[in-house]
């Protein structure tokens, strides 16, 4: 009973959410990645950022190599779909300088955890 | 205030088990004793709300009952009725004229209606009678936004008054008083309440205060010009339902509404008053008393209101080491927790720690796990006390408790103070003495109480004749249901403490009586009976004789330890909130958190431990005193197992685990001291510290660093230059 | 029906009116805080003479045990004989006597105006201005013995003799006007009376008190008007059936 249940499974098809194969899925993120590449002069204009247009595309390559590792299909998809919506956001200034220049966060230094770092730092 | 007189004492309380008049009355009625029959209830009606009363009580309570307030302004829970104000009028059915809530003693049947048209019309009048003559000052006045008379009057006033003639007249004007550098006065906005007159009479119990005068010209006031030194005065300012005593200096300072109000304990004594402090901007601006029965009632003294302003002064705000030229430099944490590691590794476990007045019991318990830690069982409260003694508890503490003492009815005071050693006690011992007939006497030099009391002597002898039953007052002590014995925390540190200690405490025994245990120690420092529950030992000199390489000194600035009694190559640690004695002999002074800014729990003269509450945070690079000892713990390698205060109440409940039942009191054994005391009381006259009130003011570090105190001291000298001036003249 | 309905309307009107009512607001003239003064100071010794000494001990003993408070103003009124006002001396003296603190006789010496708590005169003449005394020419009597003594009202002269105070109804209203010169009333009064009268206090001679129109009392001016033939018998006037 539980050994047909675990076969039943291991062939089940999952339901693709877009695309059917990895080059339909290639495909998008490529389309997604020129758009936000094309965007970009716009968006360093409409937000007045302190950034230039290379150091933005740099940005845009990163944040998609980050993902280079993901095979599934369906999570390609879904981060296609999250892009697109970021994207969406940025051109309809939905978004705020902010949010734009949160891309950059992760360059700060992050927060002490243990005691004596913190102690010295005074934010315990 | 004078004494209740006997006739109230017999008449007014009733049955006789509770009230006895004299020692006459008490010896002969202590054979009849019956017990008291409970009263039989009455019933009224509070709009048409029935109520079940005992007789006696006043309209104004019975309505309290269900949750009606009747406005006041005279009217005090713990002052006598006066029924001055008027403002508590409320109709009663069948009775002609609207009755007086506050004086008015409730009948069987009464229908009161606290809401009714004429009850109203009655509130409106009256206010219109205050507001006649009160100044419409308010965007000037520091009551606004906290004041009776402002509130009442949106709440039961008119809109507008009918006495036009102030127009042309003007308004009474009354000119203002100095009574000293704590309240301001502008007597032109007192309605005349009396609330300051009754509070000085019956629970300070200095008669300075007085009407003078009558009708409209009365006024409140000294009569003569004369400073009101007391050390309870700040309470008239909260008792004053209008802006007529204002706090001086806070005059002008903020606005309630702006102010932030954190709940927190008092730590300048050992009563742990209830407080309210109230900061904004991350500065305290003043600190008001909170009422908890069990302790302060709702007075607070004057030092632990008005010293707050020493929280701004003298502060440690930044890590110091003393450079090889002798002078404290400013360092970073990181080098001055090195230094100090340093030491600690060079000292090979030759290490001590003391503890002083301010200590919170946290920072206690992690100084004692580290020296421990580091090999080392040093640890001492910088206060003494008798060798030996501390394993019992019951040692050290008040145990009759504060709330207890109020029906004490015989007192015996060994060399202490109480008016200015814990004021919130002596307000106790007062209250039994006007309503309870208490007798109270005292070993130790001749002091003004506040009420009558006999001295017996300086000398120390007496102790063991009145402990022999010798004398004539032990028979007071043994006839009394309720007697007991007080013995300072200062005069234990004496040669013969723990003789005198020792022989007080066996005859308590003889004296105990059931749920009541005469053996009382009043304690003078807020940390010390947290320290030796936790087992520091005590006294500054068991560190001292250990003669540590490195010696840390944990708020300790009584200045009981001296550069020459330590090795010249002794590394000394401060960690406090104030540059004063401690700081002045340290090698390296790393900066803590003043009560103020830290949550900490500190342990009451009666054993109950209560926590403050930051209000505040530290200022500069000063951190919470705990966390300075884990920091240097990880620095020296021997971590300390608690990151935060959690983890370090957890370790505390494992040391101590009535400690981390906040308010609550654990009730200790007999007193008692472990093994036999060989040495006899010596003689030689028993002194105390605090005589007079100049001597109350300074105590602490906080209070040394404040300029309102200093004002006080300057005062009180003053006032009895002017005295002796006058007496020469006289002469 | 008229006037009815008129009188009904004028309440109505009257009803949406508030009340106008006018108080005094004017200082009184006794200031109720004390100023060390060269006459009026702590130490000046102020003792009561052996005589009263023996009164003091008479007051007290009226009073029981624990209630020897309410000798105050019986002692403050010797003090106040003795001296002829009331120094805070005296105050302090009466409080050590009677164990209170100074504050409670200063409460009561400064509620009670007939306690003078400045230097007053050895005679203090108090003018009765009150209605009836007004109408039959008080303001003459005061007129009088302003420009006599060349002082004020509440002054007192430079040889400390008189003072001069002007008091509300003293209960002699039937003789109307009069002045009460320290104990003594003095009524029925003309300005040539009051002239007299303070020519003969200048010389230290005090004048017999008592109306000075020739009246023994209250009685009518002249002849009686009532009660005036031999009074009845018993029985007068009793039905004739008792």
């Amino acid at each position: 009973m539980a050994g047909r249940e675990a076969v039943k499974r291991a062939v089940q098809q999952v339901r693709p959410i877009l695309s059917v194969d990895r080059e339909e899925a290639r495909k998008r993120a490529l389309n997604l990645y020129k758009a936000w590449y094309r965007q970009i002069p716009y968006i360093v204009m409409d937000y007045d950022i302190p950034m230039t247009v290379e150091q933005c595309r740099d940005k845009l390559r990163e944040e998609f190599v980050k993902h280079r590792n993901v095979t599934d299909i369906r999570v390609i998809d879904m981060l296609v779909i999250k892009g697109q919506m970021e994207l969406k956001e940025s051109v309809e200034i939905w978004k705020q300088k902010g949010h734009i220049m949160r891309y950059w966060k992760e360059s700060q230094d992050p927060k002490p955890t243990d005691f004596l770092s913190k102690f010295i730092q005074g934010v315990n | 205030m004078i004494r209740a007189p006997l006739v109230k004492a017999l008449g007014a309380l009733g049955s006789p088990t509770h009230q006895m008049a004299s020692r006459a009355v008490r010896t002969s009625a202590m054979v009849a004793q019956t017990p008291a029959k409970a009263p039989e209830k009455i019933e009224v009606f509070v709009d048409d709300i029935p109520v079940q009363v005992v007789p006696g009580t006043t309209v104004l309570q019975a309505a309290a009952q269900i949750g009606v307030e009747i406005p006041r302004f005279c009217y005090h829970e713990r002052l006598a009725v006066a029924g001055n104000c008027r403002m508590c009028l409320v109709e009663v059915e069948k009775s002609p004229k609207p009755v007086a809530a506050c004086a008015m003693p409730v009948m069987k049947g009464w229908r009161i209606k606290t809401n009714s048209d004429l009850t109203r019309k009655a509130r409106e009048g009256v206010m219109e009678f205050l507001l006649m003559n009160h100044p419409l000052d308010c965007p000037i006045c520091d009551q606004g936004g906290e004041c009776d008379l402002q509130d009442q009057a949106m709440a039961f006033g008119s809109d507008r008054s009918r006495f036009t003639d102030i127009n042309y007249t003007g308004k009474r004007a009354v000119e203002d008083k100095d009574i000293g550098p704590l309240v301001k006065t502008i007597m032109t906005r007192c309605i005349h309440c009396t609330r300051c007159v009754r509070f000085a009479s019956e629970i300070a119990g200095v008669d300075d205060l007085g009407t003078t005068g009558r009708g409209n010209d009365m006024q409140i006031g000294t009569y003569v010009e004369k400073l009101f030194l007391t050390e309870l005065s700040g309470n008239v300012i909260d008792l004053c339902p209008v802006g007529a005593l204002t706090n001086k200096p806070y005059s002008f300072v903020a606005r309630p509404w702006e102010i932030r109000k954190v709940s927190s304990i008092d730590v300048l004594d050992a009563v742990g008053s209830n407080i309210v402090v109230s900061t904004r901007t991350n500065e305290v601006l003043r600190i008001l008393p909170r009422e908890n029965e069990d302790v302060n009632e709702e007075w607070l003294a004057d030092k632990s209101r008005f010293a707050c302003d020493g929280l701004k002064r003298q502060r440690l705000v930044a890590p110091m080491v003393r450079m090889p030229n002798g002078e404290l430099q400013a360092v970073e944490w990181e080098g001055a927790l090195i230094a100090v590691a340093k030491a600690i590794k060079a000292a090979g476990g030759q290490i001590a720690g003391i503890s002083g007045q301010l200590a919170d019991l946290e920072a206690q318990v992690a100084l004692k796990d580290l020296l421990n830690r580091l090999g080392s069982e040093v640890v001492a409260t910088e206060q003494g006390f008798i060798a030996g003694g501390t394993d019992n508890r019951a040692n050290y503490l008040l145990n009759s408790t504060i709330a207890g003492l109020e029906e004490a009815d015989a007192v015996l005071l060994v060399g202490t103070n109480p008016r200015y050693e814990a004021p919130l006690v002596n307000t106790r011992l007062r209250k039994a003495y006007v309503h309870n007939e208490l007798q109270i006497a005292s070993i130790g030099p001749k002091i003004d109480l506040s009420y009558d009391h006999e001295n017996l002597g300086a000398d120390a002898a007496l102790v063991k004749d009145v402990c022999s039953g010798a004398h004539a007052f032990s028979k007071v002590l043994e006839g009394a249901k309720k007697p007991a014995i007080i013995i300072g925390a200062d005069l234990l540190e004496r040669a013969d403490g723990a003789a005198i200690h020792a022989t007080v405490a066996e005859y308590c025994k003889k004296l105990k009586k059931p749920n009541w245990n005469p053996f009382n120690v009043l304690q003078t420092n807020a940390a010390q009976v947290g320290a030796l529950d936790v087992g520091y030992k005590a006294g500054a000199q068991t560190a001292v004789k250990a003669q540590p390489k490195v010696l840390f000194l944990l708020n300790a600035d009584a200045g009981k330890v001296t550069r020459e009694q330590l090795p010249k190559d002794c590394f000394v640690v401060y960690i406090g909130s104030h540059g004063d004695n401690g700081a002045s002999i340290a090698d390296a002074v790393l900066p803590g958190a003043a009560y103020t800014e830290k949550q900490g729990i500190y342990v009451n003269t009666e054993g109950r431990p209560q926590q403050t509450l930051p209000g505040v945070s530290p200022p500069g690079m000063a951190r919470e005193d705990w966390k300075i000892l884990r920091a240097l713990s990880e620095v020296v390698g021997k971590p300390l197992p608690y990151d935060n205060l959690d983890e370090l109440r957890n370790r505390l409940e494992d040391v101590a685990p009535h400690l981390t039942r906040l308010g609550q009191l654990e009730p200790a054994g007999d007193a008692g001291a472990a093994g036999t005391i060989s040495k006899s009381i010596g003689g030689g006259a028993i002194d105390i510290k605090l005589k007079e009130l100049r001597d109350y003011f300074m105590t602490d570090a906080i209070s040394r660093a404040s300029p309102t105190m200093a004002k006080c001291i300057s005062a009180v000298n003053k006032q009895q230059r002017e005295n002796e001036a006058k007496q020469s003249v006289a002469i | 029906m008229l006037t009815n309905c008129a009188s009904k309307t004028l309440a109505a009107v009257r009803a949406n009116i508030r009340a106008i009512a006018t108080s005094s607001a004017r200082a009184s003239d006794n200031l109720f805080v004390h100023r060390d003064t060269p006459e009026d100071n702590p130490n000046i010794p102020f003792e009561f003479t052996a005589e009263n000494k023996k009164r003091v001990e008479a007051i007290l003993s009226i009073y029981p045990e624990g209630h020897k408070r309410g000798a105050m103003i019986p002692l403050l009124d010797l003090a106040q004989r003795q001296y002829g006002w009331l120094p805070i001396s005296a105050m302090h003296k009466v409080a050590e006597i009677l164990q209170l603190p100074n504050m409670r006789v200063y409460e009561v010496a400064t509620f009670y105006t007939m306690f003078m708590r400045k230097p007053t005169g050895k005679y203090h003449i108090q003018v009765c201005t009150t209605t009836p005394c007004w109408l039959r020419g008080s303001d003459d009597i005061l007129e009088t013995c302003k420009k006599q003594l060349g002082i004020g009202v509440g002054d007192t002269t430079k040889d400390r003799k008189f003072t001069i105070s002007e008091v509300e109804c003293l209960g002699a209203c039937v003789n109307a006007p009069m002045v009460a010169i320290n104990d003594d009333y003095y009524e029925d009064l003309t300005s040539k009376d009051m002239q007299d009268i303070l020519n003969d206090l200048k010389a230290d001679k005090i004048s017999p008190p008592g109306p000075r129109n020739g009246r023994f009392a209250s009685e009518p001016k002249g002849e009686p008007t009532s009660l005036s033939e031999e009074p009845k018998g018993p029985g007068f006037g009793l039905q004739a059936g008792l």
